[in-house]
């Protein structure tokens, strides 16, 4: 078994237009070995990104239109490689969430079977499995499913779609699948509504719920593309699953002081300080969450300061020992990237 | 041998039988040691051989390590206390165990051993203040030990129910390894043909053979205590009769539930029994192809990844021991029983952040003990048991059965998601078989009960030598530590009090 | 206290208790467990066992009045507070004894 193929003639790209796609389309169309991009993005607007290349196919629609996958598998055979960015984590219902992210990769994964592609990239999340039980514990590479509310639930179905093609078992063809799984991800190509985050942080009103001792992995959007080529393109991965992550997980205390460290580095003003909660607010914004996601509704803020009493940790050793990835960018500087790319915008922080 | 002694008392191999003791007489000794477990025995041997008069009280009977089926309900019946249902009150309670017979929990528990863990003792004499507590001695200590108990890995092939741990670790990559044991084995012996080198077998007749004495079905009442010198002990033999026995030093060695006990009835004060510590523990049974079971042994093999938050090992297995595994959802799980042969029960054993209290209560023989778990603590009992169930699925199980009620049978991994869903640790059995840290040691006198070497703060004949010492549940079986501690004690003991009269 | 024996309170909610969960085991069977319960509760620490005779005593009660088959069956199914911990000791003492002594036991109660 080679250590590594070489690029495939075509790359499918779903969620092109999307934080990752994008961040991901910037590393592939610098890229001169890659021949032919077919890409998939929800709406028509979202084209102008592409600046009409002659190498990047762009397909529109909706992914969890069947129609739609299979228009953007036309002439897709076993020279191509997939990789499947595409999900909602923020929707405006929670049955998005299933349309998207579960139906959506289920559509993927048949259609790529069925073209019989080299590899299919699966880009999952934490979610599936829940946070950490205490700050010191850290996800180990394989852990039981614990999906965190509608996001997770939607997440972990989708990734049983996934191993269950590996397998084979429905009997058909199996499917050459590595499923990535990345935390809380910053850096370049961020929606607008990230800047609420620099923005909290200028301001000293960051939420810093029960003293920050909570651990949160994250990763550097670039570190994260370098993951996903190193398992589209590592032979020995197949069927497997790996954490992508920054070398190593930051305390929430540690990531506001940085955050804040990096701006003024930038040149902007940051009032020091954080809006300490006690833990009961974590909880009952926790609480809150479940209760508006049960009704099918969703509360983008609710759920965040849901999350943010609880340790989300992670371990790249298997993804280092098998894929070879080293994350290259750490927090201080993958902010302080992001910041300028906000600048550069034009977007108020 | 049996004899008379020159004082006119029957004897066997200095175990004195207490029947035989004339009401009204009242024995003297220069040592009296209260139990006979890990912590006891050790530290009435060393005493007896330093020359001490030593006097072993034991509450418990003398029972022999083959007399009894291990891990029966006879031999909770005789060796455990209260028939092995003692509680610690809480949301969840947790289930406990004590040894209550000579020899204490040496002779009914796993015989796995652990020596000492180095951080932990730095921990220890960083956050209690102890003195003088020297890594290095405490792993010459725990050579001896060693050799003492013949302790070593199983000759030849282990168990079914071990291979499985080895299975379900290996192919996680999640680190284990075998844990050595106090066993001798017979040549070509392998995992079931040891014998255990409990206390009966190895200390007590150290201590005998020194000229040590002991009275067993004799429970200690109280201390007389004044003026923080204790001068004897009130005693109650089996038959009801009462008597003082007068000593000039007490240790008091009847576990972490006992010894705070004895001491609040006795009228001593201090840090003692508020801060017990124990690992609690949640189960599950696997069930896999072939015929598993092995019903009196114990997997030596542990799982360690995750230490020293949580640990996973293998529990004694016999059919009364599954039934009860699986009672937590028996219109499930009870199918399953007829086919106790292909099953095995694991537990994760957790480290945890919630202490307990043992309080002694006038009037009745036994304390209260409570005890709580924090919103951490049961997070990482959830956590825990489902990394463990996927173990189980990753070892070839085809079913696993969580002891919690309602809980889900896991065939595959989307069913640990229902089963982590569902879970509550008040829905679980918690038990624990390890418990410790009611009288810690140590000169940080807003915390600890002892000081350094055991002695009771506030007293100058009162010590104590059993885990009660250990400052917080090591993460590991205690068993090794406590014992290694115990050496280290009595040897400072014989320096500062001299050796004993001949 | 401890001069109260256990038995003529918990034998009774034992023996039904037993009855409703394992069906199909014979009476003496039954009879040996219970009276096996009723040995492990008289040996219970102290509170443990004061705690246990008090809710015993109300069970026992509990029985001597009409529809006290739907009470067994209640208190069987339903996970209570307290009341639940109760329930929950009888049977781990019978099912721990049954299958230890009768290891080929059906789910059901019956001899093999």
């Amino acid at each position: 078994m080679p250590e590594r193929w070489s690029t495939p003639e075509t790359t499918v790209v779903t969620g092109a237009a999307g934080w990752l796609g994008q961040a991901l389309m910037h590393r592939l169309r610098a890229d001169p070995a890659r021949a032919r991009l077919r890409v998939l993005v929800h709406d028509a607007s979202e084209t102008a990104v592409f600046d009409n290349a002659e190498n990047v196919n762009v397909i529109v629609g909706d992914i969890a239109d069947r129609a739609v996958v299979d228009a953007l598998f036309d002439g897709v055979g076993a020279d191509a490689d997939v990789i499947h960015t595409a999900g909602v984590i923020h929707p405006k219902r929670v049955s998005d969430f299933f349309d998207v992210n579960t139906t959506g990769t289920k559509h993927i994964v048949s259609a790529a079977r069925a073209a019989g592609v080299r590899r299919l990239v699966h880009v999952s999340s934490n979610s599936p499995f829940g946070t950490n039980a205490s700050a010191t514990d850290v996800f180990r590479n394989d852990e039981p499913y614990n999906p965190y509310y509608g996001y997770g639930q939607s997440k972990m179905e989708a990734e049983q779609a996934v191993f269950a093609a590996v397998a084979g078992e429905d009997g058909g063809a199996a499917l050459d699948a590595v499923v990535v799984r990345p935390p809380w991800f910053y850096g370049p190509f961020q929606p607008p509504r990230q800047t609420t985050f620099f923005r909290m942080v200028r301001k000293g009103k960051f939420p810093v719920i029960a003293g920050g001792h909570q651990r949160r992995s994250m990763v550097y959007v670039d570190n994260l593309v370098d993951g996903l080529l190193l398992a589209e393109l590592t032979p020995r991965a197949r069927g497997n699953g790996y954490w992508i992550a920054d070398a190593r997980p930051y305390q929430v205390t540690e990531i506001v002081e940085t955050v804040g460290r990096a701006l003024r580095d930038e040149g902007f003003s940051v009032k020091v300080g954080a809006l300490r909660l006690p833990a009961i607010a974590g909880r009952v914004a926790e609480v809150g969450d479940k209760l508006i996601q049960r009704t099918g509704r969703y509360q983008q803020q609710l759920h965040v300061l849901g999350e943010m009493d609880k340790t989300i940790a992670c371990d790249i050793s298997a993804a280092r020992r098998d894929l070879r990835y080293e994350p290259q960018v750490e927090l201080y500087e993958g902010m302080r990237r992001s910041i300028r790319w906000c600048v550069e915008q034009g977007l108020e922080l | 041998m049996a004899g008379d002694a020159a004082d006119g008392r029957r004897y066997v191999s200095g175990l004195l039988d207490a029947a035989a003791i004339a009401a009204g007489d009242a024995l003297d000794a220069e040592v009296v040691v209260v139990g006979s477990g890990a912590g006891g025995a050790v530290t009435a041997a060393l005493l007896a051989e330093a020359g001490f008069d030593v006097l072993i009280v034991e509450e418990g009977p003398w029972v022999e390590q083959e007399s009894v089926r291990p891990f029966s309900l006879e031999q909770m019946d005789w060796q455990y206390r209260a028939g092995g249902v003692t509680v610690a009150l809480g949301l969840p309670s947790i289930a406990y165990t004590e040894g209550r017979c000579a020899g204490g929990g040496t002779e009914v528990n796993s015989g796995l051993y652990f020596r000492p863990p180095v951080d932990l003792i730095d921990r220890w004499t960083t956050d209690y203040q102890i003195k003088d507590l020297d890594p290095d001695e405490i792993a010459g200590i725990a050579d001896e030990v060693e050799q003492a108990l013949d302790v070593g890995k199983v000759p030849g092939r282990k168990t079914p129910g071990s291979e499985i741990l080895r299975r379900g670790a290996a192919a996680l990559g999640w680190r284990h390894s075998e844990i050595p044991r106090w066993m001798t084995y017979p040549p070509g012996g392998d995992a079931v043909t040891g014998k255990r080198q409990s206390m009966t077998r190895t200390y007590l007749p150290r201590a005998f053979a020194a000229g040590a004495r002991m009275v067993v079905d004799c429970r200690v009442d109280k201390l007389t205590v004044g003026k923080g010198v204790a001068t004897g002990l009130s005693v109650r033999y089996s038959d009801g009769t009462r008597s003082e026995i007068r000593c000039r030093h007490a240790i008091v060695c009847g576990g972490a539930i006992q010894t705070p006990a004895l001491l609040q009835r006795s009228g001593v004060r201090g840090r003692i029994g508020r801060s017990l510590a124990v690992h609690p523990t949640v189960k599950l049974s696997g069930r896999f192809a072939g015929e598993v079971n092995v019903p009196d042994d114990v997997p030596v093999h542990q799982v360690k990844e995750f230490a020293p938050d949580l640990s996973f090992g293998g529990s004694a297995s016999h059919p009364g021991l599954v039934a009860l595994a699986l009672s937590d959802h028996w219109a499930e799980f009870s199918r399953a029983i007829t086919e106790w042969r292909r099953i095995c029960i694991y537990y994760a054993a957790i480290t945890s952040e919630g202490r307990g209290v043992v309080q002694a209560v006038p009037g009745l023989r036994d304390p209260l003990v409570t005890y709580r778990l924090t919103h951490r603590d049961r997070e990482t009992l959830r956590s825990g048991l489902a990394r463990l169930a996927l173990l189980m699925l990753e070892a070839g199980a085809d079913e696993v059965y969580p002891s919690f009620r309602g809980a889900p049978v896991v065939r595959n991994r989307r069913d640990l998601a229902t089963m982590q869903q569902s879970f509550a640790a008040s829905k679980a059995s918690v038990m624990t078989v390890h418990l410790c840290s009611t009288v810690p040691m140590g000169e940080a006198l807003d915390r600890c009960g002892a000081d350094s070497f055991g002695r009771v703060h506030g007293t100058s004949n009162v010590w104590v030598n059993d885990a009660s010492l250990l400052p917080s549940a090591p993460g590991v079986n205690p068993q090794a530590t406590v014992m290694a501690f115990a050496i280290r004690n009595v040897r400072r003991f014989i320096e500062t009090n001299g050796r004993g009269d001949a | 206290m401890r001069s109260v024996p256990s038995a003529p309170l918990v034998g009774p909610f034992a023996d039904r208790l037993l009855a409703l969960d394992l069906p199909e085991l014979d009476r003496p069977r039954r009879a040996e467990v219970v009276a096996f319960a009723a040995r492990r509760v008289d040996g219970l620490p102290s509170i443990m066992r004061i705690g246990v005779l008090i809710i015993a005593t109300l069970f026992r009660v509990a029985l001597l009045v009409p529809g006290s088959s739907a009470f067994v069956r209640f208190v069987a199914r339903t996970p209570l507070p307290l009341f639940g911990e109760y329930v929950r000791l009888i049977r781990s003492l019978g099912y721990a004894y049954v299958w230890e002594t009768w290891p080929g036991t059906q789910p059901t109660g019956a001899a093999t």
